[in-house]
């Protein structure tokens, strides 16, 4: 009977390995590829680099303006995770907290839109932001990126705030905390934890973001990073080089934010899981 | 949770006010003798406790709320609204816009072949991801649940897609996919069936499916990591007790795993599936709906309409739109509601 049951587990992990190979492969590939020349990989695509070329990011940050996307999208994305920590705590504070009229289904109007197609909103978003000169401008879609955040970020804050003991305010009620001062010396310190998750999650996610950044951002100057990468490949079909470099400099920061958080972010991600 | 306390009960007030309300009597009432005091603020302290959420503070509701629902006013209501409104309009450029009644719906439905062509391939996709994706994710869950080696280093491995932005994925798999020098093809000539070599997402016949894989190759790992921690919340005397009747794997699995993943399967099911049916940017990404209409989902096709064909009509593309978002709502309440209806009768 043992040797068989080896032979299984032998198999089992080969199959592992197969499937690592075709998940993680890419990106060990990208990465190669983000240190070699554009010659050097048509000559052998799935060559190791002969020499380090750390000077392509060099290239990629100045002269491919990857410098600007990066720091389009870091302002954006840094603004709107910002606004929406605290938009978000806020209104999550008011549901968990208070019971009043309308409660739930206020709740529920605005996590509703957690499964509207974006479609829906997109084409208006567009006439109402060049309405408002609000088309093409960072800080348009830094509040169109808040407002298709903020359900998410309200639920998971709400389900974490809604746990914390009733006690705890009646004691500061006591001891004279105002309804303004429980928000951020009670509600904001204990919700760390979920706050944190929120933070990470919404930073990927707004990192990432494709679709509405290419519908409200036609601008060169005001690209953020998959846009900026979307248009270099459509341009430079052929610098596959190059485009690998691009691909490692929007990478990099979700990963470095992976390994420091992961726990937080798979928190996160699978407290998405339930938002029907 | 939580949202007790309005009125508190008397029985719970000594042990509210013990502390801090004592405190608070004592400063108030110094002169006092201290049971005196006690006393003759107790009344008065109820009375605070009782001032406070019972009657909602209106005001602090609004200065909480009111940023929020100003958003959410302005970017999701608002715009859902003013998209229902046009898809009764033709809208040019300039503000110009005509009142058109139903003939965008009536053109949709009768005279748009590539609208249904796109609902088919949405609705392809739409089906056949759930049951990849969440199968893959599964069977990977139960890997790492078997405990393998390497566990750790698997979990990463296989997560990290998941965090990738649709750009670099659609750019990546574009490259695997390459005719001359993909992975996929070179693969296929090493092993000697250089005669599948194909131009993947350049043929009509394979492109949706290679833009599925591509998705899927993406979500699995979101997926597992889903299961991995329903299966880790399993209770675990349930499977023990399976060992010891002498379970085999595979039976644990069908009449003991699965049962009880139910609720989150279906979950995951339901998610995955309205997630495809708002799919773009890997299509747009890669094949923009291209070659022959054969990847255009749903939304890609509104983009187009909207912002890349010369016709310069918003009112059509929001027709499409509205009725899309009433067909995603109606699955997912329909579906939430079928599964909830089937849990019931089995219990």
């Amino acid at each position: 009977m043992p040797i068989p049951r080896v032979w299984t587990h032998a198999l089992l992990l080969i199959g592992l390995a197969l499937y690592t190979v075709f998940s993680a492969g890419p990106f060990a590939w990208v990465s190669i590829m983000s240190l070699r020349t554009t010659p050097e990989i048509s000559a052998s695509p799935y060559g190791l680099p002969e020499r380090i070329h750390w000077d392509k990011f060099l290239t990629a940050w100045t002269t491919s303006h990857y410098g600007m996307y990066f720091w389009n999208s870091t302002l954006v994305v840094v603004s709107a995770v910002a606004i929406l920590t605290i938009l978000g705590a806020m209104a999550a504070h008011c549901f968990a907290r208070y019971r009043f009229r309308g409660n739930r289904l206020l709740f529920f109007l605005i996590f509703s839109a957690i499964i509207f197609p974006p479609q829906v909103t997109i084409i208006s978003l567009f006439q109402v932001l060049v309405k408002y000169g609000l088309f093409n401008t960072r800080a348009g879609l830094t509040l169109v990126y808040v407002s298709i955040q903020l359900p998410l970020t309200m639920y998971i804050l709400e389900s974490f705030f809604a746990q914390i003991p009733q006690e705890l305010y009646e004691a500061a009620k006591i001891d004279g905390c105002s309804d303004y001062n429980i928000f951020w010396r009670l509600t904001l310190p204990i919700g760390v934890p979920a706050i944190a998750t929120t933070i990470i999650l919404n930073f990927i996610s707004l990192w990432n973001e494709f679709l509405y950044a290419v519908v409200l951002i036609t601008d060169e100057e005001m690209r953020t990073l998959p846009l900026g990468i979307q248009k270099f490949m459509g341009d430079q079909m052929q610098d596959i080089g190059m485009i690998a470099t691009g691909l490692m400099i929007a990478i990099v920061p979700v990963i470095v934010v992976y390994a420091l958080f992961s726990e937080k972010l798979i928190r996160g991600m699978t407290a998405g899981a339930v938002k029907l | 949770m939580g949202k007790l306390s309005l009125s508190i009960p008397p029985a719970f007030f000594p042990l509210l006010v013990e502390g801090p309300a004592m405190a608070k009597s004592v400063t108030t009432m110094s002169a006092v003798s201290t049971s005196e005091g006690l006393l003759s603020t107790r009344p008065e302290v109820i009375q605070r406790v009782r001032g406070g959420p019972a009657q909602a503070p209106w005001g602090a509701i609004m200065v909480y709320l009111t940023p929020a629902l100003l958003v959410y006013l302005a970017f999701t209501m608002y715009p859902v609204v003013l998209t229902f409104y046009n898809s009764f309009h033709v809208i040019k450029p300039r503000g110009a816009e005509e009142y058109v009644g139903l003939a965008n719906f009536i053109t949709l439905f009768t005279k748009d072949p590539t609208f249904w062509r796109a609902v088919a391939n949405t609705m392809i996709w739409a089906t056949v991801a759930p049951v990849a994706d969440v199968g893959t994710g599964l069977v990977l869950a139960l890997c790492l649940y078997a405990k393998v080696p390497f566990a750790r280093f698997f979990r990463v491995a296989w997560f990290t897609p998941v965090l990738i932005s649709y750009v670099v994925v659609g750019i990546l798999w574009m490259w695997i996919y390459n005719y001359d020098w993909g992975i996929a093809n070179q693969f296929l000539r090493t092993v000697g069936l250089g005669a599948w070599a194909h131009s993947w997402i350049g043929d009509p016949a394979t492109a949706l499916w290679a833009l599925i894989f591509a998705h899927a190759w993406k979500w699995a790992g979101f997926n597992m990591v889903v299961c991995l921690a329903a299966l880790f919340a399993l209770p675990s005397e349930v499977l023990e007790a399976a060992e010891l009747d002498n379970c085999g794997w595979f039976r644990k699995l069908v009449h003991i795993i699965i049962p009880m993943l139910r609720a989150t399967l279906l979950n995951l099911l339901i998610l995955a599936f309205v997630g495809k049916m708002k799919v773009f940017d890997l299509v747009w990404i890669m094949t923009r709906g291209g070659p022959l209409w054969s990847t255009e989902t749903v939304s890609t096709y509104v983009y187009k309409r909207a912002f890349e064909w010369n016709t310069f009509d918003l009112g059509y593309p929001s027709a499409v739109a509205a009725v899309w978002f009433i067909v995603v709502m109606a699955f997912v309440i329909g579906l939430t509601w079928l599964f909830r209806q089937r849990e019931r009768l089995e219990y």
